[in-house]
């Protein structure tokens, strides 16, 4: 999953995207409130994080026009000010969930995951497809109960295909969700990365199937008769 | 609040209600006094006067009753001219009729004798008398003419008339002290009802918003004290609006780097990549040591407060404050290839708080050290111009560009779009600091790009 991180302290940013990347999310940071706009448009981000102090244009502004322009992204503000009236005006403005600082990294993801259990109309935090199992709270993949060791992008394919288990994902939208901007996107990596994670699903109930010019798909074998 | 108090002996009366009925009554009574001392006085001429020409008119009826009788002189009283002393007072008249020879005719023998057309109080058997005396000639009488007739009588009934004139001028009198007395409790209790109003105002448990008091009626006398209290409660007010804008600052610009703490507590405790971890750690540990000296900041800046520490006039040189400053900062500037330097000619003392100066100094320098790149130069220079101590740190940096240079002494202020993490309150401190010490602060550019800060103080006379 690719996260946008708005924060303008740099330090704070730096450990924030750290943390959330140890936990296997694709993340991007910006600093300031205009360039958040040229984020969203250059990747595929499943959820912002939004600090409402920042230089140049608010964070409050910022979610303004996103939802002015009629994106959808789960947006989580952060914010040292926790009085009542910024929480209540931030809601209405069109943030999904409120944080006040200082907060626990752990709670920060608990919300983190419960918005993309939102936005994927989800309600279990368990995805499963065949004997593939990604639990959502500990970010792991398991197979028939054994824990999948998987590098970051590995991880980052797999959890894009298992989201969408069943449908189609394209090669671009793949890219557009595991890279982030410190990355070269390089589409036919992605060919490598399918291919490697073919090889741990094998024996499994589980096949990434390649439908050619259209992209990748998570399905499940059918029960052989 | 004292409105003025007046001493009686030893007795300090403070209330105002007192205070002005004896302005008034006192004097009022004092007047009365002398008042009833003439009406005593008048009260006792009218008795005389009274007294007297009732003993002439009975001298008068008794003399005219003395005739010649069988050549004889005969002397009848007529009881009308002793009736007409009987006025329920049981006086006692006493009466002397005698020849012009000095022959008694009838009468008390020893009765004294007033002068001729006047009275006399005189003592006459353990009684006081007033008495008149008349002379008449009698027709016929040959040398026994004129007679003279004395009529005394007590002084019951005059002392009576007298105490009956006299009681009513004192009752008089006592109802216009009574009356004036009233009168000024009940002007006060409406004059003084407005301050009453100020006073339950002030008092009424509603009342901590510090809101202007409005007192309905107050007089031209009042009113500036109601204008001085609503000027005063408004600076207080101010005051603790600055004070509550500061705290929150304070809180808000705390949570970042708590947020920033916990993140790295965090990080740590997850990595399991030793080299990781250590990095982690040394990160937190640096941002620990950030977050204090923001706490450090925020007490420095709530002691250069105006009104919360006593203000001192340390006798200090600053040239030996910033060398010790420098020294203490030497081991940072090393550590980033900083040339530090200082620049003196001898002491340059000042008058302050030293502990303030000295903080003032360290916020000076850590900002230039903070803002200047590795390899480049920090100077501290100290000068004493006529009666001006200079205070100069240029550094290496990038500077504050003109426009945002009257912001940068707000506290928490920060230039937008600056990657340095400073606290912003490094500046605000310098200025508090210098305006506390009567002295200024201005910001230019120094001559190798960079920032300029000039510090002016008073110098310390000697």
């Amino acid at each position: 999953m690719r996260l946008l991180l708005v924060e303008d302290n740099r330090e704070l940013a730096d450990w924030l995207s750290k943390t959330l990347r140890q936990a296997s999310y694709v993340v991007d940071v910006v600093h300031d409130g205009e360039d958040v706009e040229h984020a969203l448009a250059a990747g595929d981000h499943a959820l912002i994080i939004l600090d409402l102090a920042l230089p140049r244009m608010s964070g409050m502004e910022v979610l303004k026009r996103l939802r002015a322009r009629g994106n959808p992204v789960p947006v989580i503000v952060l914010t040292a000010n926790a009085s009542l009236d910024g929480r209540v005006k931030g809601l209405n403005e069109g943030a999904d969930d409120y944080l006040a600082k200082p907060f626990q990294i752990e709670e920060l993801e608990a919300r983190i995951r419960v918005q993309l259990r939102r936005a994927n109309d989800r309600t279990a935090p368990v995805i499963s497809c065949g004997d593939l199992v990604f639990d959502t709270n500990t970010r792991l993949f398991s197979l028939a109960g054994t824990t999948l060791s998987l590098t970051p992008r590995e991880h980052a394919v797999l959890e894009q295909l298992v989201v969408k288990a069943g449908r189609t994902v394209s090669k671009a939208a793949l890219s557009a969700a595991i890279y982030d901007f410190d990355t070269d996107a390089d589409p036919s990596a992605i060919e490598i990365y399918v291919h490697r994670l073919r090889k741990k699903l094998e024996g499994s109930r589980v096949q990434i199937a390649t439908l050619r010019g259209l992209g990748y798909l998570l399905r499940q074998d059918d029960p052989a008769p | 609040m004292r409105i003025g108090s007046l001493r009686i002996g030893s007795l300090r009366i403070g209330s105002l209600r007192i205070q002005l009925l004896a302005w008034v009554v006192l004097p009022l009574a004092g007047l009365a006094a002398i008042n009833l001392w003439t009406s005593h006085g008048n009260a006792r001429a009218t008795a005389d006067l009274v007294t007297d020409r009732m003993l002439m008119a009975s001298a008068r009826a008794i003399a005219e009753q003395v005739a010649v009788k069988d050549g004889v002189l005969d002397a009848t009283i007529p009881p009308a001219a002793i009736e007409m002393f009987d006025t329920g007072d049981r006086d006692s008249v006493y009466y002397h009729v005698e020849t012009a020879g000095g022959r008694l005719l009838t009468g008390y023998p020893d009765l004294p004798k007033a002068t001729q057309r006047g009275s006399i109080e005189t003592g006459f058997r353990d009684h006081r008398l007033r008495l008149a005396t008349l002379s008449h000639a009698v027709i016929g009488a040959g040398s026994d003419s004129p007679i003279t007739v004395t009529v005394g009588v007590t002084l019951g009934g005059h002392d009576a008339m007298v105490r009956r004139l006299w009681l009513s001028a004192f009752g008089q009198q006592l109802a216009l002290v009574a009356i004036a007395g009233v009168f000024v409790l009940l002007g006060l209790r409406r004059g003084l009802a407005p301050l009453i109003r100020l006073r339950d105002a002030v008092r009424s448990p509603g009342r901590s918003d510090l809101d202007p008091i409005e007192v309905a009626g107050a007089q031209s006398e009042i009113r500036p004290l109601i204008e001085a209290l609503n000027a005063y409660m408004a600076r207080v007010r101010a005051q603790m609006a600055a004070q509550r804008r500061f705290i929150a600052n304070a809180a808000h610009q705390l949570r970042t780097p708590l947020a920033l703490l916990s993140t790295q507590a965090s990080y740590a405790l997850r990595e399991s990549v030793a080299d990781r971890r250590r990095e982690a750690l040394v990160a937190l540990q640096a941002s620990s040591g950030k977050l204090a000296r923001l706490a450090e900041q925020l007490l420095t800046l709530s002691r250069a407060e105006p009104g919360s520490r006593r203000p001192r006039a340390d006798r200090i040189d600053l040239t030996e404050a910033a060398r010790q400053v420098l020294e203490a900062h030497a081991p940072k500037a090393i550590e980033r290839n900083i040339d530090l330097g200082l620049e003196e000619t001898g002491p340059v003392p000042v008058t302050g708080d030293g502990t303030m100066l000295r903080e003032m100094i360290v916020n000076l320098v850590d900002n230039a050290l903070r803002y200047t790149p590795a390899g480049g130069s920090v100077t501290v220079k100290l000068a004493a111009t006529g009666s001006e101590a200079l205070l100069t740190v240029t550094d290496a940096g990038p500077g504050i560009p003109v426009e945002e240079r009257e912001h940068v002494f707000e506290r928490f202020y920060r230039i937008a779009g600056s990657a340095e993490e400073g606290s912003g309150l490094g500046l605000a401190i310098v200025h508090e600091v210098v305006e506390n010490a009567s002295g200024s602060v201005t910001l230019g550019d120094a001559a190798a790009g960079g920032l300029k800060v000039e510090v002016r103080l008073p110098l310390a006379g000697n």
